[in-house]
């Protein structure tokens, strides 16, 4: 019987193969597609003369360079800069845009929270425990002293955030509408996942020290004895299970969206546009336009434009031309 | 010309995605909503060639005559432009559908049509890639949001991505950045590799391959507008004022988008530009051309693709060569600074010419002539581009008190601005226009927080949509703007909304009567125009008696 509970042991080292490897393909694959145009969404006052005003709020949105498009890069990614923008449109009130920035709140939470429950169960993996995973336990667990074990706010936390999260997929007609399900699947792992990570530490308060002997077995790469893999809880397995398929999905899912957002040209690249000439790996040296040189070849057909350099344009309007240049290219009311 | 009915009602509709993926088709097409396909005459053209537009196509008939292979073609094309474009590839896969997007688009708001959400629009096509390039999606087709692409799928590309104006307000609120510009942009590029284009823009386009300017103004017509608003000026100022035309050796290259040499209020703006070079000119000699070859900034193949942007734009820094001069001053247009900002250099290879180079040694405006050393252009663009935006251009005059304004002449005005989508958002010019503004005139209001500057709403006319046959979509589309400036109208008594921007100026004054809202549309350079003083010329700050619209300044005593 014990034999088989050994598919949890291979069960996270085929996950994080997929993961790892699948994340890195992608990110391959976009790194090695082309960046044409230089096209940053400017959300800030541009680098100007002195005496224009950019705030270090326009710094950021607006970056002159690389440093401060990477400053961009970092208000993005760890405080959804774009988000706290969030407002929404009143169409009955003639327009009346009110805030909506309760999206960017539980975004923040859900996500923080997710990262300090990671981080929290390091203390499986590793022994002794780092000083700084039992500091944010005990942090974590500062307001909920009252009972025992702890409650840890980020537990319930994350999961009051994914209810909203997922609610307004499911009560707003909007969210509804754009939603597939792959946006409901990814919840539904998550929260699979925190349902049953907070019952096992309230409710079954399940023996921890055979988890932590199977978690060690994983990052030590020694298979487990029969008899911690005897002692896993039932509803320890389907957490443990659940964790390990939503990490080999997250490659195939929009949760890529961590690592693609890196690669976000209307963000991570700088406002500098007249200061720095950007090259197209496609089109480097433009000396006559595409359509004039090579033209569109698509199934095996050329359609290519004439081009329209000055001594065509010249032959074509030549006597309208002539005309200018013997009033010697003035212009002047005609009395 | 569609008619628009005198009330619009915002029906909006939240279907599941299992309804969602069935693709709207020319039989769901509304009237006011779709555009005209290009005729061959346009992309067919000499100077325009795409591939298969040799057939007329009409969008309501059920047959597009696509080429045989369209399919083959398309996928193909869709394959290179993921290899060919980071941007495309990274939102086709990031997007998680959070819906932050969705009600920050003028067209959705507007439409209430689902599709029109930014998500949904991107998800058109994302549906395909899926399909076609994702495991899951090859696996678990319509479960994994994936559909095969079909004819059907071709005809609600065709009415979605030209139902947006490229503006990229979403593409602030989207927590990755996913641009739907850039979506739109190259599935548009992919839809005229099956000789799919709509009209309007490609009427433009061809125009400007053809004779340098999308109104398809020849050399003469051109000369002959900017010589009627000498004349215009000369019976407003008094003054017998002149302008360059193709000339060699100028200083500077002037480029404005061609709307300014025929339309109103564009014109206004145009005689704003002429008063400046003149002073400019007779105080400081520094001498300001236009040219007949280079004589559009603005760039519909923006709208379009890639190749098509760059085939308009590379005549620009040719001509700068050729004529030697030494940088480039660009007008009052939105799309246009899009290009000029972030396109241009990229497109083509800077002029060469020795004036230019020197130039940019050391770009101080102290080398063309002393009065104006001091003023630097490296204080935000180097030799590397060469561009300046004229108001930019017109801040450090008056910081450097270069010129002289009168104020007073403007305060029958009461003005808000609206930033142009492509100024604030492609460009991040968003303070100088309104530090000319607050100096030429007295009376300055800006409309609510969450529709101007970075966050501003679209015109509902960028991106190709000018259209008259989008009429509809275009009087909701601006449904926002109207509403904010509506706001300001009643509580400032404000009486004119400054754009810098041709599109704007073409279909504000058509959205303003239809919202009904008493209020003119004009550009900052009239405003500059109708303060500056022409010192130089001998004007004295009282001798003017009229703005450039012709309306007495002061009231009859």
């Amino acid at each position: 019987m014990s034999e088989i509970l050994y598919i949890f042991y291979i069960l996270p080292y085929i996950a994080f193969a997929i993961f790892i490897a699948g994340v890195i393909y992608r990110i391959i694959n976009w790194a090695k597609s082309a960046v044409p145009l230089k096209v940053p969404t400017t959300a800030g006052q541009q680098p100007s003369f002195k005496f224009i005003r950019r705030t270090w709020v326009d710094k950021i949105d607006s970056p002159s360079n690389k440093f401060w498009a990477f400053v961009r890069m970092l208000f993005e990614v760890f405080l959804f800069r774009s988000l706290f923008r969030n407002t929404k449109y009143y169409v009955e009130k003639g327009g009346k845009n009110a805030d909506t920035r309760w999206l960017w709140l539980f975004a923040m939470l859900f996500h923080y929270s997710l990262l300090i429950i990671v981080i929290r169960h390091l203390r499986f993996f590793t022994n002794p425990t780092p000083k700084f995973v039992s500091m944010i336990e005990y942090l974590d667990g500062l307001v909920g002293v009252a009972i025992v074990p702890p409650l840890l706010m980020t537990g319930v936390l994350a999961l009051v955030a994914l209810a909203f999260l997922w609610g307004r997929r499911i009560f707003l007609a909007k969210e509804r509408s754009i939603s597939l399900p792959s946006d409901h699947l990814i919840l539904f792992f998550m929260a699979v996942i925190l349902v049953s990570g907070l019952l096992l530490r309230y409710v079954v308060k399940v023996d921890l020290s055979y988890v932590k002997m199977f978690a060690l077995s994983i990052i030590t790469f020694h298979p487990p004895s029969p008899e911690v893999l005897n002692n896993l809880h039932w509803l320890f397995l389907i957490h443990f299970t659940f964790v390990c398929i939503t990490i080999a999905y997250l490659p195939f899912s929009k949760v890529m969206h961590f690592a693609g957002v890196w690669f976000s040209p209307t963000r991570n690249m700088p406002n500098d546009n007249r200061m720095r000439r950007h090259v197209n790996p496609w089109d480097p040296n433009p000396e006559v336009p595409i359509l004039a040189r090579v033209g569109i070849v698509v199934d095996g057909q050329v359609f290519k434009s004439k081009k329209l350099d000055w001594n065509t344009y010249y032959e074509m309007y030549k006597d309208q031309l002539d005309e200018i240049a013997e009033n010697n290219y003035v212009l002047k009311p005609e009395l | 010309m569609s008619e628009v009915p005198e009330k619009l009602e915002i029906k909006q509709k939240f279907p599941l995605w299992n309804k969602w993926l069935k693709p709207v088709t020319e039989k769901d097409y509304k009237s006011g909503f779709y555009s005209y396909m290009a005729l061959p005459k346009q992309v067919d053209s000499e100077f325009f060639k795409m591939p298969f537009g040799d057939v007329v196509r009409e969008p309501l008939e059920k047959d597009w005559k696509l080429p045989e292979n369209w399919k083959n073609i398309i996928l193909n094309e869709m394959k290179d432009t993921l290899e060919k474009n980071r941007a495309f590839k990274v939102f086709m896969d990031i997007c998680v559908r959070c819906g932050a997007c969705a009600d920050k688009c003028h067209y959705y708001i507007g439409t209430g049509d689902p599709k029109n959400m930014p998500v949904m629009r991107a998800e058109t096509v994302r549906s395909v890639y899926r399909y076609y390039f994702t495991p899951f999606g090859k696996i678990f087709g319509k479960w994994a949001g994936a559909r095969p692409l079909t004819e059907e799928v071709i005809k609600e590309w065709y009415y979605y991505m030209f139902q947006c104006s490229l503006c990229r307000r979403c593409s602030l609120f989207c927590p990755y950045g996913i641009d739907t510009a850039e979506i739109v942009w190259w599935t548009r590029r992919l839809l005229s590799r099956i000789g799919i284009n709509q009209r309007f823009m490609c009427i433009s386009i061809e125009a400007s391959s053809r004779t340098g300017n999308h109104l398809g103004l020849y050399a003469g017509g051109m000369a002959g507008a900017i010589q009627q608003g000498l004349e215009e000026l000369k019976d407003i100022t008094g003054f017998e004022l002149h302008t360059y035309i193709n000339k060699k050796g100028a200083d500077v290259l002037f480029v404005a988008p061609s709307a300014d040499y025929f339309a109103t209020p564009h014109w206004y703006v145009m005689l704003g530009y002429l008063l400046l070079f003149n002073e400019l000119e007779e105080r400081y000699g520094i001498t300001i051309t236009w040219s007949t070859y280079a004589s559009e900034g603005g760039n519909f193949g923006t709208f379009h693709s890639y190749e098509a942007a760059q085939l308009l734009n590379s005549k620009i820094y040719k001509e700068a060569e050729r004529l030697g001069v030494k940088f480039i001053i660009g007008g009052e247009c939105g799309h246009m600074w899009r290009d000029k900002h972030q396109f241009i250099n990229t497109m083509n290879n800077l002029p060469k010419n020795e004036e230019w180079r020197k130039f940019w040694d050391d770009p101080d405006l102290g080398q063309i002539s002393g009065g104006l050393k001091g003023i630097r252009l490296d204080d935000f663009i180097s030799g590397e581009h060469g561009w300046i935006h004229i108001l930019e251009f017109v801040a450090a005059l008056i910081k450097h008190k270069k010129i002289d304004i009168d104020k007073s002449r403007n305060d029958h005005w009461k003005a808000t601005y609206h930033d142009p989508c492509n100024v604030a958002r492609g460009m991040g010019m968003l303070e100088e226009p309104r530090y000319v503004l607050r100096n030429v005139m007295n009376h300055f209001y800006e409309m609510p927080e969450h529709t101007i500057r970075e966050k501003t709403y679209c015109c509902g006319a960028g991106g190709g949509m000018l259209a008259d046959e989008l009429m509809e979509l275009r009087m909701r589309g601006v449904m926002p703007r109207m509403m904010a400036l509506r706001y300001v109208v009643k509580k400032y008594g404000v009486n004119i909304m400054l754009t810098p921007c041709a599109i704007d100026k073409a279909q504000f004054p058509a959205a303003v009567e239809y919202w009904k809202i008493p209020v003119e549309i004009g550009g900052p350079m009239e405003m500059v125009g109708n303060a500056l003083v022409l010192t130089a010329l001998g004007e004295k700050p009282e001798d003017r008696k009229y703005d450039l619209r012709g309306t007495p300044i002061r009231e009859e005593e």
